[in-house]
């Protein structure tokens, strides 16, 4: 369970003050996919950093399972599941190598730790990636590994930052299944997208941000009746006030 | 416990796994050996042995036999030059003149002008021009000794006094090149060995887009930080480690002790001398990725940091010209270092506890700067520059 209270974040760019956050409040609940839309700029990368303590909100809280990243970042950390923004990988250590690199920074050893990392390879079908060097993987292979090490410690709550960029489709199919296997195990899983299909497709809640606000939330249904349109791209741009950034 | 362990683990792999660095990294370690043998070897023909001079004399038909003491020395006619040595002899160009009344003005016991020609200035001709003017003055003083001789006076009546000159510096000028050469070669090696892999772990994980991903873990920054600096400094101790031992073994071909060098290393020195370095190399790398953490690129921090391995360079030169030296500049990293390796070198006592002290300042600058390091990487600014 992921709550964002009333988050304000304000950046000094050359002088200009920029807000990235302006108010913005949300509940991503366990069991639930929820999406968070919104143009290029609109916040939603400040937001999940704020999300694993990397920046810290001028005003408002972040609660992940009930503990306040402010207070307790590592132990939030220690909850999540994180699929960075910018991810890249460790060209000269094998797959395994990688996520075993993780595991252990969470904490896990020997027996447990080993079974974890057998399984995760199992889940996301790249058993025969396990033993080589991460260099020259394909995209599709790298988000893998970056998915694995980020799932290899079963966090409660996953966080995803645009992870189907750059995939092609059957690598996104993967990651729908395993995001839907999570699911149903009653993990709490946000992810930010910018893809309408995808989003509608998968999310059992929607959040759209805009300029560091919340403009609209619901299911992907409920948001197209609220804007009176029958695709979700076009509900988004009415809901969001522009077609700023749609294209991206 | 498990944390860090994962984390120098990873760092070290990726170390041993960038076959580039690492060989720039011990590139210095298996090199020096070769160069301090190399620079000795030549120091020591210079001083010890009597190579060939050749000199373009003019009328040498009019003094035999000061063409003949010349040769017993070793200082030869321009005409029989070797083909191989010939240009650097043309190019040191030292002329010898000698009047056509030589023998008339011997006779008759006035004063022959015999003229040396040659740039003075120069340093490769400085020790032929000494050895020529060492030559004519023992030919002049031995004629002179016979002359009052014949005459009946004792020659010693020539010389009142006798200066006995007794050198209380212990190596000479030649060993202190050696060992200051040494010296500045460790120091260097402290530095730059673990250079390119701090560089590659801070700066280089950032342009990797691997350092957010680190940054969102439940692990401190400290401990990210002790993990990337003890890999690095790990490298660079081994570079050292390899550096001493291949020195000793190496020293132990030359015979130092014909220049006055009275240096050996044996086991104690060694240990004396790691004592000295390892907490630099820790220091050092400290330093490096204090800067590259902070530098946006891996170009900006290649070229910041290499502007600090102008200190363990410049820091040992400068200490040289400083005649009286304040206390403090002992106890500071580098210079304090760079004076007790002397030391050792010289075969003095360690001065213990300027060691201790030297030492306590280098690792308590080196604890600020990883802490400080470890603040700088919570702070937003750095994962602002991440994208």
């Amino acid at each position: 369970m992921i709550e964002v209270n009333n988050l304000h974040k304000s950046f000094i760019d050359k002088k200009n003050m920029v807000k990235a956050l302006d108010g913005l409040s949300f509940t991503a609940k366990n069991g639930e996919i929820t999406g968070i839309l919104g143009p290029n700029g609109a916040g939603k990368t400040t937001c999940l950093r704020t999300l694993y303590g990397l920046l810290k909100a001028d005003e408002g809280s972040v609660l992940v399972d009930g503990i306040n990243v402010l207070e307790d970042p590592l132990a939030v950390r220690q909850r999540l599941g994180i699929f960075p923004d910018k991810f890249g990988l460790y060209e000269r250590l094998t797959a395994y190598e990688q996520v075993d690199y993780f595991a252990s920074l969470h904490g896990m050893q020997g027996a447990k730790k080993k079974a974890a990392i057998v399984q995760i390879f199992k889940d996301l079908e790249m058993e025969e990636l396990a033993h080589r060097k991460t260099v020259g993987f394909s995209q599709g292979q790298r988000m893998k590994v970056t998915l694995a090490q980020a799932l290899v410690h079963q966090p409660k709550n996953f966080v995803l930052d645009e992870p189907t960029r750059g995939l092609d489709v059957m690598s996104t199919r993967v990651l729908r299944n395993h995001l839907a296997k999570f699911k149903e195990k009653g993990h709490c899983i946000l992810f930010s997208s910018h893809v309408m299909q995808e989003v509608a497709a998968l999310c059992d809640r929607v959040i759209i941000v805009s300029n560091g606000k919340l403009a609209a939330q619901g299911t992907p249904q409920e948001l197209c009746d609220l804007a009176g349109e029958k695709l979700l791209e076009d509900a988004f741009v009415k809901l969001i006030g522009s077609d700023e950034g749609v294209a991206a | 416990m498990i944390q860090f362990k994962a984390l120098l683990i990873k760092e070290l792999r990726e170390a041993f796994r960038d076959k580039r660095a690492l060989m720039v990294a011990l590139s210095m370690g298996l090199l020096a050996p070769i160069m301090i043998m190399v620079i000795s070897k030549t120091m020591i023909k210079e001083i010890v042995d009597n190579p060939p001079i050749y000199v373009q004399f003019t009328g040498a038909e009019f003094a035999p036999k000061l063409i003949e003491k010349f040769a017993v020395n070793n200082i030869l006619q321009f005409a029989n030059v070797p083909e191989d040595e010939k240009y650097a002899w043309q190019e040191r160009n030292i002329e010898v003149d000698i009047p056509k009344d030589f023998a008339e003005k011997m006779l008759a016991g006035k004063a022959i002008d015999v003229v040396l020609r040659a740039d003075f200035g120069k340093k490769a001709s400085s020790s032929p021009i000494r050895r020529v003017k060492e030559v004519v003055r023992e030919y002049s003083l031995a004629i002179g000794y016979k002359r009052l001789l014949v005459r009946g006076v004792d020659i010693n009546l020539l010389q009142p006094i006798v200066l006995q000159e007794q050198d209380t510096a212990l190596p000479t000028s030649n060993a202190v090149m050696v060992s200051m050469f040494l010296g500045i070669y460790l120091l260097m090696g402290a530095f730059v060995s673990g250079l390119s892999i701090a560089i590659d772990s801070s700066a280089g994980e950032r342009e990797r887009n691997v350092l957010e991903m680190l940054l969102c873990q439940p692990v401190s920054t400290l401990k990210i930080v002790l993990a990337k600096m003890t890999c690095a400094s790990a490298i660079s101790v081994l570079s050292i480690v390899i550096m001493l031992v291949l020195t000793t073994v190496s020293v132990g071909f030359i015979d130092l002790t014909k220049i006055g060098a009275t240096f050996s290393l044996n086991a104690f020195s060694i240990a004396a001398l790691l004592l000295l370095l390892i907490p630099l190399c820790f220091f050092a790398t400290a330093l490096q990725l204090f800067f590259s953490f902070q530098a946006k690129s891996f170009k900006e921090a290649q070229s910041t940091v290499s502007m600090l391995i102008m200190l363990p360079a410049m820091v040992p030169f400068a200490i040289m010209m400083i005649d009286d030296k304040p206390e403090w500049v002992n106890w500071l990293p580098i210079s304090g270092q760079s004076m007790l390796m002397e030391d050792v070198f010289k075969g003095l006592p360690v001065d213990w506890a300027v060691l201790a002290s030297t030492t306590a300042i280098t690792v308590a600058m080196t604890v600020a700067l990883v802490l400080a390091l470890a603040h700088k990487l919570k702070s937003e600014k750095v994962v602002m520059s991440l994208s």
